[in-house]
């Protein structure tokens, strides 16, 4: 259970341990986010990234500074503003979303203060949808916006614009025998020229439309319940994966005609840059990076096309693609 | 002691006939990466990204291994199969693309 926002800010408290996004995290006790792993060997960065709730420090932080802050990222719809990010030295990136609240990330990504908005209960979620990828951008990992399952051995990124079917077919893929590395976003790690996905939240969250079609036994291959959000059914499965190597990345893409997939041959690598999680971290190592991970993809043939109507179901796209990795279909 | 410095960077205001003599090379903070149908420039410092066709990235990779720019107009003339005159021309006209935008730099190699 989340607890809002405690008066006692700034007391030491206990903290627990996890890893996401290809870091190591030591998170205060009072904050629960679903779906993160438990694997300190796996992580890229050695030093955990501390995670805390304590609007009283991020007010603090946040008041050093004396220019006027760098608005990095907004997101709105319409006229509203949903979410932005501000960048400021010395205190680092204000991450503010509507209805979950702000959290501060150091500029190194090693601190992340949390004020959240205390009427929310499940205000953390923007630590596993938000914060934590940029943490990760921070601390030297590319993160794509994707959601990602692990299928012999390899990891199959499903990107694409919103409404694509990226969780459907994810959960898809889970039912057909795969694991789930993340709902929303990887981490890749370039190493020695190879590209490693890493876990990031494993809590999935699927359309109501889409739950109600499973039947008992394809929703417990999800693993279990955790609530819902807006009309989607949440899942937390009840293991992560490892990380492991990057086999595919599938870029969706609605289209009228019969679903197909194929190699892109002749990679945009605009596309690709598009389909990075963040783009408020323009520091040059981490655009150099950007680029080198999206070259990377490109060079190794590993994008690939899938073409996908919205009369055909995730269930027959997910055979598609296994048919088309040659992957054995259970 | 400073280092000596054995490249001076001179200013893109250069006929066509000393730029042909002149040595073109990226600034430390200008990336590129190949791509099938594209070749990617970055400027790290203006975050801003450039595309080339896969004709003017072959240029630019013939630019960087050249000593002088004139002299990779024969390396692109064989490899396209064309006339020096067009391949010259094409050269010239982007090579004054790229420095225009802070791409390429040029340097000459007596100086200093």
């Amino acid at each position: 259970m989340t607890t809002p926002v405690d008066e006692q800010a700034g007391v030491d408290r206990e903290e627990y341990s996890r890893t996401a996004f290809g870091l190591a995290l030591s998170i205060d006790q009072r904050i629960s986010i679903p779906g993160l792993g438990h694997n300190p060997a796996s992580v890229a960065a050695d030093l955990p990234s501390r995670i805390h709730l304590d609007p009283a420090a991020l007010n603090q932080r946040w008041d050093t500074v004396t220019a006027t802050p760098f608005r990095a990222r907004e997101l709105r719809f319409g006229e509203t503003l949903l979410m932005s990010v501000d960048f400021a030295e010395p205190a680092g990136y204000l991450l503010w979303a509507r209805d979950f609240g702000r959290v501060l990330i150091s500029i190194d990504g090693m601190e992340l203060l949390c004020d959240p908005d205390p009427a929310v209960e499940d205000w953390a979620n923007i630590l596993a949808f938000q914060a934590l990828p940029l943490a990760a951008t921070i601390r030297g990992l590319e993160v794509l916006h994707a959601s990602g399952v692990v299928l012999d051995g390899r990891a199959i990124l499903l990107a694409g614009p919103p409404g694509a079917g990226k969780s459907s077919l994810a959960a898809a893929l889970v039912r057909a025998g795969g694991q789930l590395l993340s709902d929303d976003a990887v981490a890749l790690e370039l190493s020695d020229g190879a590209l490693i996905a890493h876990p990031g939240s494993t809590a999935l969250q699927l359309r109501s439309a889409e739950n109600q079609r499973l039947s008992a036994k394809e929703r417990a291959m999800l693993g279990h319940t955790i609530g819902s959000v807006a009309d989607k059914q949440r899942y937390v499965s009840a293991s992560t994966p490892e990380p492991v190597a990057l086999g595919s990345v599938f870029l969706l893409e609605r289209s009228d005609d019969e679903p197909a997939v194929e190699r892109i041959a002749a990679v945009d690598p605009f596309e690709l840059i598009a389909s990075t999680f963040n783009l408020s971290v323009r520091t040059p190592a981490r655009l150099l990076r950007q680029l080198d991970v999206v070259s990377t993809i490109a060079d190794r043939g590993l994008a690939h096309r899938l073409r996908v109507q919205s009369s055909i179901d995730a269930t027959q796209l997910a055979s598609i693609i296994k048919a088309h990795l040659g992957v054995a279909i259970s | 002691m400073p280092e000596k410095r054995v490249d001076t960077p001179v200013m893109p205001q250069l006929s066509d006939e000393e730029l042909l003599e002149a040595r073109a090379r990226l600034p430390q903070h200008v990336v590129h990466r190949s791509f099938v149908a594209e070749t990617v420039v970055l400027n790290l410092r203006t975050g801003k990204y450039h595309g080339l066709n896969p004709t003017a990235g072959k240029m630019l990779e013939a630019l960087e291994a050249a000593p002088t720019i004139g002299a990779a107009v024969p390396m692109l003339a064989s490899e396209y199969g064309l006339e020096q005159e067009r391949i010259q021309s094409d050269l010239l006209a982007l090579t004054r693309g790229l420095l225009e935008r802070g791409l390429i730099e040029t340097v000459d190699d007596d100086a200093g």
